[in-house]
């Protein structure tokens, strides 16, 4: 079979005479038709549409050129923000975290409780029932394997009710610490922006070069992958429930401190959907594998800005939920159709 | 405003993502005809203080006998009567419309009384009346968690015999038939009386923003129908702004109304559904830098001591209050009702108003 | 050795023109996957389709069944110009295909992923399970698979499912069936199976596209051939007409004298070093699985496991490795016992497995190339929590270097890759955590043949440095040459060993077969080759 190649058989040099020597890339065919390919938007569709909301506004709405805008937006969004940068995590890893609003609650009605210990007690203490919801929802998603909506489900529930149960009636807060912590400004930033600017930080720190983060992410894309490469999944499950825990206990404190009083029955209610929804608007896909910060941050924004536009122009509550109806749905149509795009 | 953009977007995010949504939305309770929303806060009747029952009951209908309504006489001292509650008593107007029925059965000296709370869920408050008629209750006074759909329990009550009152939320079941009579606040009037009281505070001009309740509830309907009306009607020199839900919530109330003073540097007056919502703009408004209840007016309606308190302080103008003290008129109504008098399909109570001038002294009477 | 004696004298019939393309593009950003492609196939044709891993054959095969639209040139179906923007528009005129990826649903049964979408109904619209089961049986049973019909896909070995994924595609009235390395993860006895179904349907006057890196299989099947080169159909030609030699200097793209013709692989001689063993496993138990597994691999030696499908290789690779719940047994590495089930415990005592199922358990494709091969490495190449990305930076440039993994970055996703060059990935994972044990589920599985003898080098390498290799191929001269000895498995137990004088094709084949008939149908198909 040695033999050299029958006549028919093209040789080398005619080939590359024929086509010329291989090359690697060309220019991009079609420029236009990537830029707004379903892979595209999912990527970008977020800041495109945050960008424009911000011009429209600018052109449409009295007073939004201003500092005092551009600080209650950021006052406003600051809580949405720290609970959505955990949600973010447990997404990440193809899990879900239904009991943020529940942990909000338990640690805005620690708050009033137990002031008697000074300010940072009471907060310490806060924070620990976002390490407390947080590591049982670790146990039984990570150690037991309950599905992570089902786990945390009943912690929703459950938190809710013990949330009542140790606050009782709404609490107003005089504390003259945590009240500051609400109100009040260094170098003309709100204290809770500057929080949720360095959790923000920290947390997208956390995801590009920590080990933790990596693994994470890894974990999210292909658990049994990830299991076979020795990385360690429970231990990196459980600490992204208490993460999220402890960031929602956080978000907790913070809308006590803003609103001084501490409801536990309305406090931080169904802030699991509006975190879920600015994690995926973030173009974080809900199947775990890739978590998106500034898609986060974006998304919360977002949400934060349609929001002030539609009480900037009082447009009525069923108009509202309508127009933000739309958005989640295109947001989740666009995840979806890159998906298929995908397989 | 996040807790009112949260609201919304849990119900879009409900349209979007499925299954999440199903599981976020556990409380659905009101609809139609709920009176407050689960933190209470909204309420019903005319009381004052915890001894004496000052109502002046308006009647509407012909009215219902022990005759027609086919229930056997009782004697309310000898008497097991239950108490079905729909909220949690974490609010303070259900705290004080439960403590308030526990004092008058203790007053009216009943042999027993049951009560159970059902959470706001309308399947445990079912069964929860099941439950007490299975115990040996002669006569119930039920707080609705919803209007609709306590059919199974009040066919059960009425196959016992057992006649129910309802109080502070109207069921749309047949009066006299399945109910005897419905206590509670008239919301269209409490809602005309707040816009009497922002004519008052604002010296008949202003610019005025309104928080409202949960959409979707015949409170917020009623309380924002009567504003509106009564403004349209004789006070000119109010404009009405904007309205914006804050869902019967404190932070809601803040957040919404720091977006609307940042957007609208007009306005000089809120009226909010609720007083939570009330004490809400109290601190908006502080945030923004201007003196509520002076730069910024403020009423609302319940009659919560915090709200009461912040009349004291300066802070709020003026709080309607809806009374959540039932017990004395709902035993009175179920005395009348054995001696044999037309009970009205509904007894509506009057309501009092705190202002600056009464506020100190009546502090004691807010719940 | 090639030129099977009944397609010697089956020249490609272009009469008539089933399926082909002119002037075909698609591109992903700046790479030109497939350019100005010219393809077409013949009613009652085999069709070869061949190149270097990334050349561009799966990306043509998903332009030709409406899973990519092409950005340029048109696409016939029987003459006619045809658009298809669903996969499922190509199934509609009677194309049917076998992806590179098994691409069925692990969770339903196997007769359900046969007739998924068309299943049998009966009344009231609802699906008839024991017609279809029936129906699945009897299709099955053409294809000499023994498998219970009734059982979730994704507990059969990957050949099995490769072999369902082909009954599906086959037991559709098609015109064309379109064939992605069917053969990467087959037996020879099923290899067989699927050719003679293969020439049968040929037979029956179908198109047929094949796919594959196991050149010898080419000439015992195909008619014709189409070579592509950087996405580019290179030649277009009789199979008949190509040599071993000149095909392959016509897919990588060199002349033939530079193509040094070795063996049919790369591996050297044996390099035994010592004799205390640095893997010992013995009495390894899995309920219904494994019973009693034993087995030594000495430093420097590469032990192969041999067995027909369903015989417990993957099975005892899985267990050693901990990935698989063994009840009892044990295995030593280097004379410490390492912890039972622990996959971290395995990987401790630097103990590595590449599995044979790369989607499922190897790649995670939402991340980089670079994030995939540092995988297992990632907290080796921490401080203080932290990673450090040169030292990730170098070892990856290392082994793309190395393996000649076609990457456009390090940070090109790594589902963007060919399937050849994940495979790729997957074995610079392992290998970056510098094994003492390596256990191999069909390391070459989709490579390339430039690269597989690279591969094969390197593992030849790596014993050379003292590491035992555990080694499992469905390609006989993989085995036979790469191993030292190889370990035969049936039914889940040792049932024996060959090595030194044994050690050979025909020996191995009589020890798998076990019995004197089959062993003679094998040696008939793999002397075919
Ligand atoms: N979805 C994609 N995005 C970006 N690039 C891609 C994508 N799919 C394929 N490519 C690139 O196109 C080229 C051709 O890939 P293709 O999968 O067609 O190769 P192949 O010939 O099937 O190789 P193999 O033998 O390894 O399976 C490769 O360079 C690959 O990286
Ligand atoms: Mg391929």
């Amino acid at each position: 079979m040695a033999d050299a190649g029958p006549a028919r058989v093209p040789t080398l040099e005619a080939i590359d005479e024929k086509f010329g020597p291989p090359e690697q890339t060309d220019q991009p065919s079609g420029y236009f038709r990537r830029m707004v390919d379903a892979d595209w938007l999912r990527r970008n569709g977020v800041y495109a549409t945050l960008a424009l909301l911000i011009g429209v506004n600018v052109v449409i709405t009295d007073n939004f050129v201003s500092s005092n805008t551009l600080r209650l937006q950021l006052v406003q969004v600051a809580p949405v923000l720290i609970v959505a940068l955990g949600m973010a995590l447990v997404i990440g890893t193809e899990g879900i975290d239904l009991s943020v609003g529940a942990t909000i609650a338990l640690a805005a009605a620690i708050i009033p409780l137990y002031i008697g210990y000074g300010a940072p007690g009471a907060i310490g203490l806060a924070l620990f029932a976002g390490v407390v919801t947080g590591s049982f929802a670790g146990l039984l998603v990570a150690g037991v394997g309950v599905q992570p909506i089902v786990a945390t489900l009943g912690i929703m529930v459950a938190g809710r009710g013990v949330a009542n149960l140790l606050g009782g009636e709404i609490k107003s807060i005089r504390d003259p610490a945590i009240v500051s912590l609400g109100t009040d400004s260094v170098a003309g930033v709100p204290y809770v922006v500057v929080i949720a600017g360095a959790v923000s930080l920290v947390v997208w720190g956390v995801v590009r070069h920590s080990t933790y983060g990596r693994q994470l992410v890894a974990i999210g894309g292909n658990k049994r992958a990830a299991e076979l490469a020795g990385l360690p999944v429970k231990r990196v499950l459980a600490t992204t429930y208490v993460v999220s825990g402890v960031l929602a206990a956080l978000a907790g404190v913070l809308l006590a401190a803003r609103s001084r009083a501490s409801d536990p029955t309305k406090i931080g209610l169904l802030m699991e959907l509006a975190a879920i929804t600015a994690v995926v608007v973030g173009g974080t896909p809900l199947s775990g594998g890739q978590v998106r910060i500034v898609g986060t941050i974006a998304g919360a924004l977002l949400i934060q800005i349609i929001g002030a536009t539609l009480i900037a122009h009082d447009i009525p509550d069923s108009t509202a939920q309508m127009v933000q109806a739309v958005i989640v749905v295109a947001a989740v149509y666009v995840q979806l159709g890159v998906r298929r795009a995908n397989r | 405003m996040q807790r009112t953009i949260q609201y919304r977007w849990r119900l879009l995010a409900a349209a979007g993502l499925v299954s999440l949504a199903a599981a976020g939305c556990t409380d659905s309770g009101d609809d139609e005809s709920s009176p407050s929303d689960a933190s209470g806060a909204t309420g019903t009747e005319g009381g004052d203080d915890e001894q004496v029952v000052r109502t002046d009951v308006t009647s509407k209908g012909e009215g219902c006998t022990l005759e027609q309504y086919g229930a056997e006489p009782l004697d309310l001292t000898d008497a097991v009567v239950g108490f079905s509650q729909s909220e949690p008593d974490t609010a303070a107007f259900r705290a004080a419309e439960t403590k308030s029925i526990r004092e008058a059965a203790e007053q009216v000296g009943v042999k027993e009384l049951l009560v159970t709370n059902a959470n706001n869920e309308l399947p445990k408050q079912i069964s929860d009346i099941q439950d007490m008629l299975n115990q040996g209750a002669q006569f119930l006074i039920v707080a609705p968690v919803n209007s609709d759909g306590l059919d199974p329990a009040l066919a059960a009550a009425k196959e016992a015999g057992v006649p129910v009152l309802t109080i502070d939320r109207k069921v749309t079941n047949e009066p006299c038939s399945d109910y005897i009579a419905f206590l509670g606040s008239d919301f269209y009037q409490q809602g005309q009386r707040a816009a009497d009281a922002m004519n008052e505070a604002t010296g008949g001009e202003g610019q005025v923003a309104i928080l409202l309740g949960s959409s979707g509830n015949n409170v917020t309907d009623n309380r924002n129908a009567g504003f509106k009306d009564q403004v349209e009607e004789r006070y000119p020199g109010l404009e009405i702004v904007a309205e914006q839900t804050a869902n019967f919530a404190r932070d809601e109330g803040q957040t919404v109304t720091e977006q609307l003073l940042q957007s609208n540097s007009e306005i000089t007056a809120i009226y909010a559904h609720n007083d939570e919502m009330g004490l809400g703009a109290v601190t908006a408004v502080e945030a923004a830098g201007k003196a509520p209840g002076d730069d910024i007016k403020i009423v609302s309606i319940d009659g919560t001591r915090n709200a009461v308190q912040a009349i004291v302080d300066g802070q709020i103008n003026a709080v309607i209050e809806s009374n959540p003290r039932f017990g004395p008129l709902a035993f009175e109504t179920a005395q009348k009702f054995y001696d044999g008098e037309a009970i009205p399909e509904d007894v509506i109570i009057e309501d009092d108003e705190y202002n600056s001038e009464n506020a100190q002294e009546n502090l004691d009477k807010a719940f | 050795m090639p030129g099977g004696a009944d397609a010697i004298d089956r020249p490609a019939n272009s009469a008539t023109s089933l399926l082909e393309t002119v002037g075909v593009d698609k591109s992903f950003g700046g790479v030109r996957a497939v350019r100005d492609v010219d393809f077409s196939l013949a009613a009652g044709e085999i069709r070869a389709l061949v190149g270097e891993n990334g050349a561009g054959k799966s990306t043509l095969v998903k332009v030709l069944t409406g899973v990519y639209p092409p950005d340029a040139g048109e696409i016939y179906f029987e003459g006619e110009p045809v658009t298809f923007c669903r996969p499922l528009d190509a199934q509609h005129v009677g194309i049917s295909t076998v992806y590179q990826e098994v691409n069925l649903v692990p969770l339903l049964s196997v007769a359900r992923n046969i007739f998924l979408g068309r299943e049998p109904r009966g009344r009231l619209g609802l699906v008839d399970v024991d017609e279809m089961n029936d129906r699945a049986r009897a299709i099955t049973a053409r294809f000499a698979i023994d498998l219970d019909v009734t059982e979730e896909l994704g507990r059969l070995g990957l050949g099995a499912q490769q072999m369902v994924a082909l009954a599906r595609a086959v037991s559709v009235e098609s015109r064309v069936v379109i064939m992605d390395e069917p053969t990467s993860s087959l037996e020879a006895r099923e290899v067989a199976t699927l050719f003679k179904v293969a020439r049968n349907l040929r037979d029956e006057g179908v198109g047929l596209v094949f796919v594959s890196h196991r050149l010898d299989e080419l000439w015992q099947l195909c008619d014709s051939v189409t070579i592509l080169r950087d996405g580019r159909n290179v030649h277009s030609g009789a199979m008949a007409d190509l040599d071993r030699l000149t095909l392959v200097s016509m897919m990588l793209g060199r002349d033939v004298d530079e193509v040094v013709e070795h063996g049919a692989t790369e591996f050297g001689d044996s390099h035994l070093q010592g004799r205390e063993p640095v893997l010992s496993v013995s009495d390894v138990e899995v309920r219904n699985r494994l019973h009693g597994v034993s087995f030594d691999v000495r430093p420097g030696e590469v032990v192969g496991l041999a067995g027909l499908l369903g015989s417990g290789r993957s099975e005892t690779v899985k267990a050693v490795y901990g990935a698989l719940h063994s009840q009892s047994g044990s295995v030593e590495v280097a004379g410490r016992r390492i912890k039972p089930n622990s996959v971290r415990g395995a990987l401790r005592a630097s103990v590595a497995m590449l599995s044979e199922d790369r989607k499922a358990e190897g790649i995670i494709s939402d991340l980089s190339v670079r994030d995939n091969i540092a995988l297992a490495v990632l907290s080796r190449c921490s401080r203080a929590g932290f990673v450090s990305e040169s030292a990730i930076d170098r070892l990856v440039e290392t082994f793309v270097r190395r393996l000649q993994i076609k990457v456009s970055s390090p940070r090109q996703k790594v589902r963007e890759l060919s399937g050849g060059n994940q495979q790729k990935v997957l074995l610079a994972r392992w290998l970056c955590t510098e094994p003492t044990v390596l256990l191999l589920d069909e390391p070459t599985r989709g490579i390339d043949v430039g690269a597989k003898s690279e591969v094969q080098a390197l593992i030849d390498e790596l014993a050379e440095q003292g590491l035992g290799v555990v080694l499992i191929s469905s390609e006989m001269e993989e085995l036979v040459e790469g191993a030292d000895r190889i370990v035969v498995l049936r039914d889940g137990h040792v049932e024996g060993e060959l090595d030194g004088a044994t050690l050979s094709s025909s020996e191995l084949l009589a020890a798998l077969a076990g019995d004197i008939d089959t062993a003679d149908a094998l040696a008939q198909e793999h002397a075919d080759g």
